[in-house]
């Protein structure tokens, strides 16, 4: 069940240890001496990652979960040490948090603290994601979700939790719902933070061979070389960029995304947060290739979980937070709304916060999270 | 809800042609919350943001400034190669532009309130101009602000006595960062007025600072900001513009937050639907020589947001729209529809080889002659200077840096090569003693034949070693306490007979320790 690591109280450096020669192991091969192009590892990853989660109070348990067949979830476990009743806190329905594309755990720094004040909460990376084992993805869209899913439903026997607060951000969301759907009973409650997938790609695009007269008219192509863009851009992994960028990978991170360092620069007035979201997606891709199983055209989901949110069962709880000035179409909150039992449903919408909800307001979100657990037990 | 208890500010993203955005958003403010653009304590602009933000804060019309805009684009898109055909002078038609609109006390307006995004040449880091002197230093922040480098030429204008480039290029959103900064971009992304594309992309970029996502529209979107499209599209994003404002004043329900008993007649869904056929039969009028794809670049533009935003209904404040319109209307002269026949812009297409180093030509003396004429006045006399005096720095640097490098590299290459042939003997440990810079002066200093002389004697050398295998060390002793001792015979510094260069003997000693060891 349980391979390595050590119940510790302070110091994940020292927590993470016993891993180190799993993490050897695993880079080196026949061009293990040829120096790499990109210069990263999953070491330099754990070292970024420690960095971050050194600042964690609370009682952390990280460990890598291996499922049966044979991937590892590198999973924390986060309890408060203050509490007395530990046997309380036990009883609690614990919260599972599931990053979103190309994030990993270090992303919820500003949360887990404050989460875990009343009851134990998990955040795992996704497969292929971060530092779990990144294993190949069909190129099928089913397939891929599938595999995505039985992931998170082998992790939770493994780790051995009956139900759970199923939290997911972006694409940990668009997951979330689909485990939520084919495991009803295991899930008490679903919060979806800024959740991908859910919209329909417009019909008009999709129905373009039926009628070609209707179309021109209601929604007329982009000139032709944008779509020749796309197509070859679709052609490629959608962070292939930072990978092939090589020794400049971690400067393009920083140029291009240098809001993740200033969500954070509170905790780390370094580049740590960059180099921790480098690290992550600069290694050999994985649940990349997943996700792009399951997209098409530029981000839209094949299998649109507005056409499924109506398999959930009708009582169980949703609530859906969304940023504020986030891209993503907080009209599909509503929609769901509409679809499923309004009782059962709520939308929020985060004031001054963008698509990482949790790090541009973790004090509100925070809030908004722990009043629903508590609603939970 | 927006939080109007604390002081705020706006800020305009650069965005070069797609400014016309810009405009709309402005006159939506304006129109229905001018409190909110009033009492801003900071409007912040930069590249084309900045020439919003300037007329806003001036109090300029924004109709003629959105006219202006189009005009820019409609001279632009006049030539084969658009805003970079040598004719076509960005810049002087921008100063000239904010000459005639900017009111004459505009400096007092705008200093303390508006914020100009530049970026020095020095050292690239952002400036904020927030003190204008004369209304002069405030059009020269704009044109410093707007003047991408080798897009608009290649000498960075001066403003006071500073060389600065497009702010965009250091911080495309001033300010972005403060809460309570109201942020305006034309790109589909974080920003808080800006079109929603209806894509659900999970990338997302930030070009210093403007949040843009990853979606097919905003890459056409990017596309336009530098070669600007048809008038009519530019209008439309102009329309987009206002209704993303709206949308923005809504959802914080700011609207009719300063007067609640002003009741806008909202017009009904047919009526709007009415507006867009005029629209739309405008639009085919307009584009009825030409050709089709740009009708249909217009509509995407619309349509993007369309779904979402069906029940606000848009109207351009009138001066705006009989502005955009006028602008927009002019170009259906006689010539112009010539011009836009397909045969007429083939050919034009296959000349272009020909006409345009003459054009070229033509331009750069009108400009220089323009340049001696206003000399007269003594107006532009010290800044030719100046310019002159920068440029002939810049070369030599450049030269210099280029003489640098190329130097290294070659040098690298030498003793790249140098090593190749050492290693070929195992005797790895000996060319990292070599100082490449210390053989590549005398080496450049002799001719090329020289330098055959030293692989030649190389060569030799090799041929040497591999004779006596068993003995390599002595050999190879021997050989290097005859270099410098030659060395010293001649004059110093001169290669040796073996054609190694060995200046210092300290150098070789360690070499030979090295390989004796070995």
């Amino acid at each position: 069940m349980v391979v390595t690591g050590i119940c510790q109280p302070m110091d994940p450096a020292t927590s993470t240890a016993p891993i180190q020669n799993d993490c050897e192991t695993e880079s080196s091969s026949v061009w293990g001496w040829w120096p790499s192009w990109r210069p990263t590892s999953m070491s330099l990853l754990k070292t970024a990652e420690s960095k971050i989660l050194a600042c964690i109070h609370s009682d952390l348990w990280a460990r890598f979960v291996t499922l049966p067949n044979q991937d590892r979830i590198w999973t924390l476990t986060l309890t408060n040490k203050a509490v007395r009743k530990h046997a309380e806190q036990a009883s609690k329905t614990p919260l599972v948090m599931v990053h979103g594309f190309g994030g990993g755990v270090g992303l919820w720094i500003r949360n887990l603290d404050a989460l875990c004040r009343s009851r134990p909460v998990y955040a795992f990376d996704l497969l292929g994601f971060g530092r779990s084992s990144r294993p190949p993805f069909p190129s099928d869209a089913a397939k891929a979700e599938e595999q995505f899913v039985n992931s998170i439903e082998q992790w939770r026997q493994s780790v051995g939790l009956e139900n759970m607060i199923l939290l997911g951000h972006s694409l940990g969301g668009y997951l979330a719902t689909s485990y939520a759907i084919q495991y009803p009973s295991r899930v008490s409650h679903l919060i979806l933070v800024d959740p991908w997938g859910f919209p329909e790609r417009p019909q008009t695009q999709t129905e373009g061979g039926q009628s070609q007269g209707t179309e021109v008219v209601k929604r007329p192509a982009l000139p032709r070389w944008v779509k020749a863009v796309a197509a070859v851009v679709s052609l490629f992994n959608p962070l292939a960029v930072i990978r092939a960028a090589g020794p400049w990978g971690p400067g393009l991170v920083n140029r291009f995304r240098p809001d993740f360092k200033r969500k954070f620069e509170d905790l780390f007035d370094d580049d740590t947060m960059t180099q921790y979201i480098y690290h992550c997606n600069a290694q050999p891709p994985s649940g990349e290739v997943g996700f792009r199983a399951m997209s098409e055209s530029l981000g839209w989901a094949k299998r649109p979980m507005l056409h499924r949110v109506h398999l959930l069962p009708p009582s169980m709880p949703l609530t859906m937070l969304y940023g504020e000035w986030s891209w993503v179409d907080n009209s599909s909150g509503d929609t769901v709304v509409q679809i499923r039992d309004q009782a059962h449903t709520r939308v929020k919408l985060i004031n001054k916060a963008s698509h990482h909800v949790y790090a541009d307001q973790p004090e509100e979100f925070n809030r908004v999270v722990e009043n629903i657990c508590n609603s939970v037990n | 809800m927006f939080p109007l208890d604390s002081p705020w500010n706006i800020s305009f993203a650069g965005c070069g042609f797609l400014g016309i955005y810009h405009i709309g958003v402005a006159s939506c403010l304006l129109e229905q919350a001018p409190f909110l653009v009033h009492n801003a304590r900071h409007i912040y602009g930069a590249s084309a943001g900045a020439l919003t933000a300037t007329a806003v804060v001036t109090g300029v019309c924004l109709g003629e400034t959105g006219a202006n805009i189009i005009n820019v684009a409609k001279e632009a898109r006049k030539r084969f190669l658009g805003p970079m055909h040598p004719s076509f002078n960005l810049v002087k038609i921008v100063r000239h532009m904010l000459r005639g609109t900017l009111p004459a006390d505009c400096h007092e307006l705008a200093s303390g309130r508006l914020g100009i995004s530049l970026t020095r040449v020095t050292d690239g880091e952002n400036v904020l101009v927030s003190h204008f002197n004369s209304k002069e230093e405030l059009v020269q922040a704009c044109v410093c602000s707007a003047y991408i480098p080798v897009y608009c030429g290649l000498i960075p204008p001066t403003l006071q006595g500073v060389r600065y480039v497009d702010g965009g290029i250091s911080d495309n959103l001033p300010q972005y960062e403060l809460k309570n900064t109201i942020t305006v971009s034309p790109f589909s992304g974080e920003s808080d007025i800006c079109p929603r594309d209806t894509s659900t992309n999970i990338h997302e970029l930030r070009f210093t600072n403007t949040s843009i996502q990853f979606t097919l529209t905003n890459l056409y979107r990017v596309s336009r900001a530098l070669f600007p499209p048809d008038p009519m599209i530019m209008k439309t994003m102009c329309k987009q513009g206002y209704k993303d404002a709206l949308h923005f004043l809504k959802r914080n329900g700011l609207l009719n937050y300063n007067d609640p008993l002003r009741d806008r007649p909202m017009l009904a869904n047919g009526e709007e639907n009415e507006h867009d056929n005029v629209e739309e039969e405008e639009s085919s009028e307009d584009n009825e020589g030409e050709e089709l794809p740009h009708v249909e670049e217009g509509a995407v533009v619309v349509h993007s947001t369309f779904s979402e935003e069906e029940h606000i209904i848009v109207h351009l404040p009138p001066s705006l729209h009989k502005a955009l319109i006028e602008a927009c209307m002019e170009r259906r002269s006689l010539v112009q529809s010539l011009r836009n026949l397909l045969l007429v812009r083939m050919a034009s297409a296959m000349m272009v080889p020909y006409t345009l180093p003459l054009e070229s030509a033509i331009s750069l003396t009108l400009r220089y002659t323009n340049v001696f004429a206003s000399s007269l006045l003594l107006e532009w006399l010290p800044d030719v200077h100046e310019d002159v005096e920068w440029m002939g720095e810049q070369t030599l640097k450049i030269m210099q840096h280029v003489f640098r490098q190329t130097s290294k590299s070659i040098s690298q290459h030498m003793s790249a090569r140098f090593s190749c042939q050492l290693e070929l003997h195992h005797t790895q440990s000996l060319p990292s003693r070599f100082s490449s810079t210390n053989l590549f002066p005398t080496w450049v200093n002799r001719s090329s034949s020289s330098l055959q002389d030293v692989f030649r004697h190389l060569d030799k050398y090799k041929r040497q070693l591999m004779s006596g295998v068993l003995c390599i060390n002595m050999d190879l002793q021997g050989s290097f306490e005859t270099g410098p001792m030659s060395t010293n015979k001649r004059c110093p510094s001169i290669t040796c007979t073996d054609g190694l260069i060995m200046h210092d003997c300290p150098e070789i000693a360690p070499a030979a320790d090295a390989i004796s060891s070995s």
